[in-house]
């Protein structure tokens, strides 16, 4: 008897886990055999990476499930998106500070131990000096640093440290600093670029001013953190060491070597927190020439483009963009030759190191290499921009070439994934092309950009896919779809904003002057409340919460005869400023379809004329509210 | 009826504590759920549950009445079952009626136990019926949409409108059906019992 008796109390156990349990998410896409197959994920099924392509000039962030290549959403970041409100809410719009344009670079995925934690997604916006942060919980935009001070466009950005200690940001543009009128001829002596170390909270990802550090007027150009054994250090390639400031195309393609700078961010911080810094534009700034020991340079043939450090940390590989060379860099003999301080002069107070003394290997890869990514299997893969093609190379002697694979065309940055990782998965590359010509069905002049997923399972690559994107991707973080964890609904129990209402009794309008706020309730399918009396003049704050806690039933709330619409989430609390601009009935409605009644979720504000009376505080109709209430009385 | 007043065998007198203590997840620590209702809609594939504990009700209870006010159902108000105030108290009371009785070793104190959870039970079956009944023939005439009166399952499959709805007892229940059935199986082993030693 007792041993049976066991066996069903375990039965019921297992039944009762069971039930518990939720629905399962499919399995993961990506299977063998043709490339159709291999790209196929059935429906219902979801990919096994998230893909987050920069948006270049439309400021946006683009996610891609791999190795379907399908376009999932778009997250809006440097640019409003008056179809969710990102922009027009008053929270949002302040975020932006005016701005209503960005050129977003290089998504860069928050890193623990050099690996992808999949907790936040930083990008620059390159023009205006800014980082955003998005919070992958939610994917969305929570902080945008910046513009920074001092520093002219933010291309060297953000490219996060092993354990997300720092991003950063390097001046593009060299301009004068601080920032005043000279004679353009004076570049040389006048203009001077800048590495910004921005601080991130290990907690909240706040971002705070580290350090900058006074650089020559050269134009600073991509970055690279270094890993395990050059931990601590952040790579910078420029070019127009030339200090031409008119005719770049060609004063700044003269020399034979431009430089990478290695700064040593921890010398940095500690040189700041002891003082040693001047304070310029509000923000402590580092002179090498008063401040040794921070940055060296080193000698790069021609104009590099990205320097990439490898999974090791071992190896820095440039790509000299003029060249048909990747020259790869030994952190060891860099380390060396600083201990031996055995130096080549200086640039503005920082030592040059000598070319032989710390390079390691030339890769001939082809023409016009610019960004290299590594698949942690010993292996590197450069993007060659004028042979429009792909190099899979050797990491390690004899540094040779051991595949090719044509892309569509004039590849910019490549991708792989977790390529820029201490653990690369070694699976994937995507090709980020500039142009696409006659690749897809012509939309006429404005083409959209080319992008290209290769399988780089095998020993050959492999040609899977080719989709277009809207412009323009130009770098793009690719991460194991397990590692994110995203929510559904905001709980609303934790919605701590001061002008939440999430019972309709507590709906109500109030006025002060001319200001008015509608604190109202949205859920299926109505706004509590639905009519609203306001003066000609006011200018109303709608603070709407959304008080559904179901998966996907978002809500919109649009004004007629206006460009005020937000959406808001199931849990948010959002507000949006509208000015009663004439008298008369305006009315709003549910813009984000959410129900069988959706059509009905609408309501109005009536505009009487300037100065008439209306109460101070109006509530809706108690009747109306009962009934609400009465749907509501379960949270 | 020397019978009823008789003692228990040991076999039996342990299966009695048995009974008593198979209640203990339900009533003393209500963590095994009694019954429960899973509704599922082309856009509800993962579906919406409602599990019933022997002191409360949990699951997706606010988006269950959100969708249930465009038919006019009755919102399901944990505060509106009075049965969660008294189901765990009842429950423990026939566990420490079936402890009693082994305690004091009378059969006729299992008996009328037994007697009472069956009448017990038979009864709070009828009243989830009710229930039931009660949420789908009260619905509120000016709901934007009208369905024909209806009630749910009561256990098994349905299709309502676009829901499909499944009704299926839960560990509780069955734990509740094991103690119920120790009765009858004490009392047929304690005959053979009987009848071995008569031959």
């Amino acid at each position: 008897m007792k041993p049976k008796l066991v066996l069903v109390f375990a039965g019921l156990a297992a039944l009762a886990l069971a039930s518990q349990l939720p629905g399962c998410a499919g399995v993961r896409g990506g299977g063998a055999g043709s490339a159709a197959e291999k790209v196929y994920v059935k429906p219902g099924e979801h990919d096994a990476y998230y893909a987050f392509l920069s948006g270049g000039h439309s400021g946006q962030v683009y996610v891609y499930g791999i190795p379907s290549c399908r376009h999932i959403t778009t997250i809006p970041v440097f640019t409003p998106e008056p179809a969710v409100g990102y922009g027009v809410d008053e929270q949002t719009k302040a975020m932006l500070g005016g701005f209503t344009w960005g050129d977003a670079h290089h998504p860069g995925m928050s890193e623990t131990n050099g690996d992808y934690d999949g907790r936040w997604l930083f990008i620059n916006d390159m023009p205006n000096a800014r980082i955003a942060r998005i919070d992958l919980k939610d994917f969305k935009t929570k902080e945008i640093f910046g513009p920074i001070p001092n520093l002219s466009a933010a291309h060297a950005c953000p490219f996060p440290t092993p354990n997300t200690e720092y991003v950063f940001a390097a001046s593009r543009f060299s301009v004068p600093v601080p920032n005043r009128e000279v004679k353009i001829e004076d570049y040389a002596k006048e203009f001077r670029g800048v590495v910004a170390g921005v601080k991130v909270d290990p907690k909240t990802g706040h971002m705070s001013m580290g350090f900058e550090i006074l650089m020559p007027p050269f134009d600073w150009d991509l970055a690279d953190a270094g890993k395990g054994p050059s931990h601590g250090w952040e790579f910078f390639t420029c070019y127009n060491s030339e200090e031409a400031h008119d005719s770049l195309e060609i004063k700044a393609s003269q020399a034979e070597m431009d430089y990478i700078a290695a700064v040593d961010w921890r010398a940095a911080q500690k040189a700041v927190d002891d003082g040693k810094a001047k304070t310029v534009g509000g923000v402590p700034m580092l002179d090498p020439q008063q401040v040794p020991g921070l940055v060296y340079l080193f000698p790069v043939p021609k104009s590099p483009h990205g320097v990439d450090v490898d999974p090791s940390g071992q190896y820095v590989c440039a790509s000299g963009k003029l060249q048909a060379e990747v020259t790869v860099y030994n952190f060891a003999k860099i380390q060396s030759a600083i201990a031996a301080k055995r130096f080549d002069g200086d640039q503005l107070g920082i030592p040059v190191l000598k070319f032989e003394d710390v390079m390691e290997a030339k890769v001939p890869v082809g023409l016009g290499p610019l960004h290299t990514q590594f698949d942690g299997k010993g292996y590197a893969y450069t993007s060659l921009f004028l042979d429009s093609q792909i190099a899979k190379w050797k990491i390690g002697p004899p540094w040779n070439v051991v595949d090719k694979i044509d892309v569509y065309y004039s590849i910019g940055h490549l991708m792989a994934s977790e390529g820029d990782t201490r653990h690369p998965t070694g699976e994937y590359v995507v090709a980020l092309d500039k142009l696409s010509k006659d690749r897809y069905l012509d939309v006429g002049p404005t083409k959209p950009e080319a992008a290209q997923l290769i399988d780089i399972r095998g020993p050959k690559m492999e040609l899977l896919y080719d989709f277009p994107t809207y412009l323009e991707p130009h770098y793009a973080q690719m991460i194991r779809a397990e590692k994110l964890k995203p929510i559904d609904v905001y709980p609303l129990a934790e919605n701590a904003n001061p002008a939440a209402v999430k019972r309709a009794e507590d709906a109500r309008v109030e006025r002060k002057g001319t200001r008015v706020d509608v604190y109202m309730v949205a859920v299926r399918s109505h706004f509590t409340p639905d009519v609203v009396h306001v003066n000609q003049g006011d200018d109303v704050y709608f603070h709407v919460t959304n008080v559904e806690q179901d998966n996907d039933i978002a809500h919109g709330f649009g004004m007629l005869w206006s460009s005020d619409n937000m959406q808001i989430e199931p849990g948010e609390t959002k507000t949006m400023h509208w000015k009663a601009e004439k008298a008369g009935v305006e009315p709003f409605y549910c813009s984000n379809f959410c129900s069988a009644l959706h059509q009905e979720m609408q309501g109005y504000v009536v505009v009487g004329a300037r100065g008439a009376r209306v109460a101070a505080v109006q509530r809706p109709d108690p009747a109306r509210v009962a009934e609400v209430a009465q749907l509501m009385a379960h949270r | 009826m020397h019978y009823l007043v008789d003692r228990f065998q040991p076999a039996e007198r342990r299966l009695i504590v048995v009974a008593a203590l198979v209640l203990v997840p339900i009533f003393f620590f209500p963590v095994l759920p009694i019954w429960a209702m899973k509704l599922w809609a082309p856009q509800y594939r993962e579906g919406l549950t409602l599990t019933i504990y022997s002191n409360a009700i949990r699951g997706d209870l606010q988006s269950i009445n959100t969708l249930n006010h465009y038919v006019g159902m009755k919102h399901i108000t944990p505060e509106d079952f009075r049965e969660f105030t008294y189901l765990p108290q009842a429950l423990t009371l026939f566990g420490v009626a079936a402890l009693v009785a082994a305690l004091v070793n009378r059969r006729w104190v299992a008996i009328l136990g037994w007697i009472l959870f069956t009448v017990f039970s038979a009864y709070m079956f009828f009243d989830y019926a009710r229930w039931l009944y009660d949420y789908g023939h009260n619905l509120d005439p000016r709901a934007p949409i009208k369905l024909p009166l209806f009630t749910p399952p009561l256990i098994g499959f349905k299709q309502m409108a676009n829901f499909k709805v499944l009704s299926i007892p839960m560990p509780g229940t069955l734990l509740l059906g094991i103690a119920w059935l120790l009765g009858p199986i004490a009392i047929v082993l304690e005959m053979r019992d009987a009848k071995k030693a008569r031959g």
